[in-house]
């Protein structure tokens, strides 16, 4: 369908279109004419994404120049994957004369055509497998010496063929490009995949990649660097944005790492040594050049690029390398003399926490490298091994870490602290000592997103509080909106279920939730579930190590066989394999019929990007509530930083964040108005206020008084009522006055009549 | 089948001695014949006759057999055998043509006995048991089926062939669905063996069935190649098990120090501890095709805080297992992952599960065949297709036309029955018993409307024309005899229809004629045109059954009580009707086969 927002002619890939779809796309279009930044939130299964990528690409449509690119940030690849197959949609109800071009961008592990290189099996040998065969230096070797002698890589030899001709006899024509299809256009031309998408980033509309792209400064660095300011980022999903900008910037030092370094460095000299014997005059190259200050880095060749400088100040990259780490012998005896240092760090018998001041003094005193030297660490290191034509990048990652790590501590004072922790907390008898430099400020991460592009909307499920995310991100949005959902029919039904049925509080509270009473009555609670409820059903449990005792706890009971009698059972493990596989083995189970339970963990992979949506998820249960770890040294300072710098109260926090991995679990099983799904909070802690009025709007309206204090019996009936009622046909467009599917009449009527909206 | 001689002593009671003899059992009665010739217990029995058989267990004093008869007709036909393996040859054999008038039998409860004509079993044809069975079965199980078969076969109308020979497709279904459905893994864990213990010392039993190993093979691949390995060669089968289950004793008490030493020790015991290689094979393999919008295995490259030490390490949500023992990383939430997996793909193999060997070889087999089959282009086209239609929003645009299985009701008036039966129960239930009254009102207003809007119509035209008058005249007049009619017996509720006002017995007769012309006219119209001697007796038969059935129409039609006369005659109207038009066509044929074959005295087309 097309209609009018304003000035803008909008494509909408659907007949009919969701009330609040089409005020969501107001709102934002607003945001977009003003240049500013915003923040919505709008309930999930009410068509978010569609909404998003309609507007903005119509808006592009609308007003051709300045060129508007739409920079859409996702978590996962698999999320990557899902917006590209609704922007494909989108595509083929465009007019034929606005085609654009949409693809999407991962590293070269997902990217990657050439067999020898795929061979390699974890992302960064098939980076460094990549970089043997096509950086500059090899292919150099390769053009002087007899073909074939060199072995180097065929797609991208053919590409860079290809492209030497100009950009425009490598331009993709206009369409959706999905990983995949870069992968089977690579292979059909003979053209690498991995450097034609970067490539075809700088004149793609769209362009749909991971958060780390723009939020790691690192990767942000080569890959965003040439977006101009005319761009739109969206952040989906970006209920836990301020988590990943935070770990964007925290670096750990383990003894391994610090071994590893060692074995760098050693081979590093080596390699200096070599060259002063053969090739001299390339060392006095690199010395000349850094003289001349770092800035030139710019002009290397595409294969040479490396994970850039972790968020350097611009004007820090003017100034030139301090002259003491200019030789490479020097460095690498600084590099070598902080290796030492942290190593002398982490023998300790206690935890220590220090602020990086403190710390960037001690190294000064002790090791005798100054704030300046250590804030060069990583340039230099990288320019280091350029010099010394390193292809096994992922050999050196010891020593890159070590250097990125100093980079950090010497570049940033605020928002850090350096925690050193000689064994896991819950491991004691295991010796691990750690130190780990956490970022406490989110806004650091972001800022640079914030102040480079004109327009960044940040969007999800769950972004209740609203008020807290500008805070916590340190920005001004120009519009904050949470939307409400139009429903037909109550098609979510949230519970709050309190007590077992024996009628004994259950609760995942640390003194309650070993009892075996408890474990009984959450096993109970499942099997009469799966015994009721047909298809899917997920299960979320607070942790890895909870979910494994009360799933063998539950075995033992026996509990587990009488529910395998129901459902088959699958569940979430550490490795990612094995759990790609159980989830597809689930839903396979899912779509013929058979059912079955997954178990999975809030804050887990499986609670981050993957939908449960219509059959694949009729009923959610949140065993507990998913807190954090508080007695994490790290969880202490975030929260110790909070509270001084932005007055957020501890619990609050806490809560806060329990509650909204709670709602994003909970949430995924809805995606459209047609499907239902219902939700069990199974902890007596849902039913206290200060935690409950926690939860997004869109799931308090649905919880009914009745259904705050229910015991196991109760909410079997309730669930049984609920799927009765919704098995029975109903009207899709709503009835009486709030209509929850508007045609393209109504928003033409809407048009004329601007008074009456909603 | 063949016929059975066997010497056997008669009684009519069991405590009498009874008269020495033999006995001769054929396919349809059984004779006595005494030794001594001047006794008078002789007996030529027909096996219609005979409801069932009963006999004394084996091993028991005597060796008796007694074919019971009818219960009205009283008592039975007790025979004493010397031995048991003799009694037990015709015990067998009473069963198998007793089973074969069964299904006669027992419809002839309450109708009165139908005259035998021999013509029915001239033409019976050699039949396999098979046949035999599955036509049987077909009888029992429709009712309706039976009922035909009694009357046209028993009766003499139509031979066995002709009428089993329209029914070919049932026959063939039958045939077709007994394989289909294959039993697939149970849902519970088999292969989870729990140990029990006897409580006294400190013995431990395992204790395994060949399902249970079936399924230990198919979700344990390691296991299953060690055992195609080993056995026979380097140990026995006992022997294998034997170890397995101390390896999975070692897991279960999670002794990792322990199992590591016998491991150490024993190297085939090191397979069972092992981490599975295969499944790991299979694993990587597997991923390539898992769908894209759940391939989380995609993210471990694609951010950098995947890599080592970056990113927070210790906020307590990550929680690092370190795999400090190669052999203690099998966990239950694997083996969960692996059962369930195990239990979908289903049981590939159809060997019966007594044997080990055979079973171990007969999935490694399959296994093969699995590993083959792998058309990457068409199932990467089928995900693309899925996603795009994972991705659009259901209900904001017209619903997709899904492929379906069209429905199946084999019989579909029984069905409909009960499902109108249980709607009108139901309706009753809830109290919403007013709710026809209601809506035979609104009946009535309507037509009232109707009639209003007709006459105004009448006078002043009509402005705009929604249809073409002639049309709805014609529709009007069409409707409203029929209204006239029924308006004031039908039509109060919708549910109901006209066959339920009529007494029960006329309208299972109506139904049963209707089925019974049904039949007969197939035959008779698919005899035309007569080419064989043959087809014109089965044409002259089928007539006569037509017309006997064409008076039973009308002697129901003049029974039956004034009130429903009218709606009778309408039912049975269209029947006549059918049989007319038959009757017509044959005598059209006959004249015609009279005039151009006028001399031939007889008639009969050679």
């Amino acid at each position: 369908m097309k209609f009018q927002i304003e000035d803008v002619t909008v494509y909408f890939p659907y007949d009919y279109i969701y009330p609040e779809q089409y005020e969501y796309m107001v709102e934002l279009k607003r945001a977009l004419d003003a240049r500013g930044h915003c923040l919505l939130e709008m309930p999930t299964g009410t068509g978010k994404t569609v909404a998003l990528l309609s507007l903005i690409t119509s808006y592009a449509l609308a007003r051709p120049s300045p060129p508007l690119k739409l920079l859409y940030c996702t978590r996962t690849v698999h999320e990557m994957e899902k917006t590209l197959a609704e922007l494909r949609l989108l595509h083929s109800h465009l007019p034929p004369t606005h085609r654009s071009l949409a693809l999407g961008l991962s590293s070269r592990k997902n990217l990657c055509v050439n067999p020898y290189v795929l061979s390699s099996a974890s992302r960064d040998s098939v980076d460094s497998a990549c970089r043997r065969l096509t950086a500059s230096w090899v292919r150099a070797a390769a053009a002087e010496q007899p073909p074939g002698a060199v072995p180097t890589c065929s797609f991208f030899e053919s590409y860079d063929r290809a492209a030497s001709s100009g950009p425009d006899a490598v331009l993709l024509p206009p369409g959706v490009y999905t990983l995949g299809d870069l992968r089977a256009l690579g292979r059909e031309k003979g053209w690498c995949p991995y450097f034609l998408a970067r490539q075809m980033i700088r004149y793609a509309n769209v362009v749909v990649y991971s958060y780390q792209y723009l939020l790691d400064p690192k990767v942000a660095g080569i890959i965003s660097r040439e977006m101009q300011r005319e761009c739109v980022v969206v952040f989906d999903e970006a209920h836990n944005i301020d988590n990943v900008c935070i770990e964007a910037l925290s670096v750990s030092v383990r003894r391994q790492t610090l071994d590893g370094a060692t074995r760098n460095l050693h081979r590093m000299a080596q390699e200096i040594d070599r060259f002063k014997a053969t090739d001299a005059s390339r060392l006095r190259a690199e010395y000349n050049r850094l003289v001349e200050g770092l800035a030139q880095r710019g002009n290397l060749a595409l294969t040479d690029a490396w994970l850039s400088n972790p968020a350097l100040p611009d004007d820090i990259l003017k100034e030139a390398v301090p002259g003491n780490i200019r030789r490479a012998e020097h460095f690498l005896s600084v590099l070598r003399r902080l290796v030492q240092y942290l190593k002398g760090r982490l023998q300790t018998e206690n935890v220590e926490t220090e602020r990086p001041v403190d710390f960037v003094a001690s190294v000064s005193s002790q090791a005798g490298i100054d704030q300046k030297m250590l804030r060069f660490c990583y340039d230099r290191l990288h320019s280091l091994m350029l010099t010394l034509e390193i292809t096994d990048t992922d050999e050196f990652l010891h020593i890159q870490t070590i250097c990125d790590f100093a980079t950090l501590v010497g570049t940033y004072m605020q928002g850090f602290s350096i925690i050193i922790e000689p064994f896991d907390e819950r491991m004691p008898h295991i010796p691990d000592p750690v130190l780990q430099l956490s970022c406490h400020d989110a806004s650091l991460a972001i800022k640079p997103v914030f102040d480079r592009f004109q327009s960044v909307i940040i969007t999800s499920g769950t972004l209740s509080p609203i008020d807290l995310y500008p805070r916590l991100l340190n920005f001004n949005p120009v519009i904050s909106r949470s939307f409400t959902m139009s429903l037909t029919r109550d098609c979510i039904c949230p519970m709050v279920l309190t007590r077992g049925s024996d009628q004994l509080p259950v609760s995942t509270k640390f003194d309650m939730r070993s009892d075996p009473g408890v474990v009984r009555n959450y096993g109970r609670l499942l099997l009469e579930m799966v015994a009721a409820v047909p298809d899917g059903i997920v299960c979320f449990f607070v942790s890895y190590s909870y979910m494994d005792g009360i799933v063998n706890s539950w075995n033992e009971m026996g509990i587990l066989q009488d529910v395998m009698q129901h459902k088959l059972v699958f569940i979430e493990t550490q490795d990612v394999v094995e759990t790609t596989l159980a989830l597809d083995n689930y839903r396979r189970a899912c779509d013929c019929g058979r059912g079955a339970v997954f178990f999975s963990v809030a804050r887990g992979k499986v609670a981050e990007g993957i939908d449960f949506d219509r059959h694949y998820g009729r009923l959610v249960i949140m065993f507990g509530v998913p807190f954090q770890y508080t007695l994490s040294r790290i969880l202490i300072a975030r929260l110790e930083y909070l509270r001084n710098t932005f007055q957020i109260k501890e619990g609050d926090f806490l809560t806060f964040d329990a509650l909204r991995q709670a709602a994003q679990c909970v949430g995924r099983v809805i995606r459209s108005k047609a499907d239902y799904g219902m939700m069990i909070f199974a902890d007596k802690r849902y039913s206290r206020h200060d935690k409950r009025s926690k939860l997004p709007g869109w799931i308090l309206s649905h919880l009914h008084d009745a259904h705050l204090n229910l015991s196991t019996d109760m909410a079997l009936h309730i669930a049984r009522e609920f799927l009765r009622r919704m098995a029975q046909p109903y009207d899709k467009a709503g009835t009486g006055g709030r209509k929850t599917l508007l045609s393209q009449e109504d928003l033409e009527k809407m048009g004329e009549d601007p008074m009456n909206m909603f | 089948m063949a016929v059975i001689n066997m010497a056997a002593k008669y009684k009519t009671t069991v405590k009498e001695p009874g008269t020495p003899g033999v006995l001769r059992m054929s396919e349809d009665k059984f004779i006595f014949v005494p030794n001594d010739p001047r006794s008078a217990m002789k007996l030529n029995v027909n096996f219609r006759n005979i409801k069932g058989h009963k006999f004394s267990k084996d091993g028991s004093k005597q060796a008796l057999l007694n074919l019971t008869q009818d219960s009205e007709k009283g008592g039975g036909y007790i025979f004493e055998f010397d031995n048991f393996s003799d009694r037990n040859v015709c015990r067998d054999f009473v069963g198998k043509v007793l089973g074969k008038f069964q299904a006669v039998t027992s419809s002839r409860q309450n109708e009165q006995p139908v005259p035998e004509k021999p013509a029915a079993t001239v033409h019976s044809e050699q039949l396999s048991t098979t046949e035999m069975e599955r036509r049987m079965k077909l009888l029992w199980e429709d009712s309706e089926l039976q009922k035909l078969h009694k009357q046209f076969v028993i009766g003499g109308v139509l031979t066995e062939s002709e009428f089993w020979a329209t029914r070919k497709s049932l026959l063939d279904d039958v045939v077709q669905r007994t394989p289909k459905q294959r039993a697939g893994f149970r849902s519970a864990m088999l292969a989870d063996v729990r140990p029990s213990t006897d409580g006294r010392t400190n013995k431990v039993t395992f204790s395994l069935t060949p399902e249970i190993i079936h399924q230990i093979f198919a979700e344990k691949p390691a296991v299953h190649r060690a055992f195609l390995n080993f056995v026979p060669i380097k140990m026995t089968e006992k022997d294998f098990w034997t170890k397995y289950c101390r390896a999975e004793y070692l897991h279960r008490t999670k002794n990792s120090v322990a199992a590591a030493a016998e491991a150490a020790e024993d190297e085939e015991l090191a397979v069972f501890l092992k981490h599975d290689d295969i499944l790991a094979n299979e694993a990587r393999c597997k991923i390539r095709r898992v769908d894209p919008t759940l391939d989380m295995e995609a993210d471990l490259g694609d951010d950098y805080i995947h890599l080592p030490d970056h990113g927070i390490l210790r906020d307590g949500s990550k929680e690092t297992a370190d795999a400090e023992n190669e052999l203690a990383r099998r966990t239950l939430s694997q083996d969960l992952n692996r059962h369930a997996t195990v239990v979908l793909e289903g049981r590939a193999l159809d060997v019966e599960l007594g044997d080990t060997r055979t079973a171990a070889e007969a999935l490694a087999r399959s296994k093969q065949e699995l590993c083959t089959e792998t058309s990457d282009e068409k199932t990467n086209q089928e995900r693309l297709e899925k996603v795009s239609r994972m991705t659009e929003i259901e209900d904001l645009q017209a619903p997709h036309s899904l492929p379906y299985a069209p429905l199946c009701i084999k019989d579909p008036r029984e069905y409909f029955d009960s499902q109108q039966a249980n709607a009108v129960k139901a309706l009753g239930d809830t109290g919403a018993g007013i709710k026809p009254v209601d809506f035979s009102l609104k009946t009535e207003e309507a037509y009232t409307y109707l009639l209003e809007q007709i006459s105004e119509v009448k006078v002043r035209g009509l402005n705009n024309l929604v249809v073409q008058p002639e049309a709805t005249l014609k529709v009007l007049n069409g409707l409203n005899p029929y209204l006239s009619s029924t308006k004031y017996h039908l039509g109060k509720k919708p549910q109901e229809c006209v066959l339920d006002m009529l007494p029960n017995r006329t309208k299972d007769e109506l139904l049963h004629h209707w089925t019974s012309i049904q039949e007969l006219l197939r035959h008779f119209w698919s005899s035309y045109p007569i080419t064989t001697a043959y087809l014109y007796n089965k044409v002259l038969r089928l007539k006569d059954a037509m017309t006997h059935i064409y008076h039973k129409l009308q002697e129901i039609k003049e029974a039956v009580q004034s009130d429903f006369r009218h709606q009778v005659s309408l039912l049975v109207q269209p029947m006549l009707q059918a049989l007319d038009a038959a009757f017509a066509h044959y005598d059209t044929e006959q004249q015609k086969q009279s005039t151009k074959s006028g001399n031939k005295p007889n008639g009969f087309v050679q």
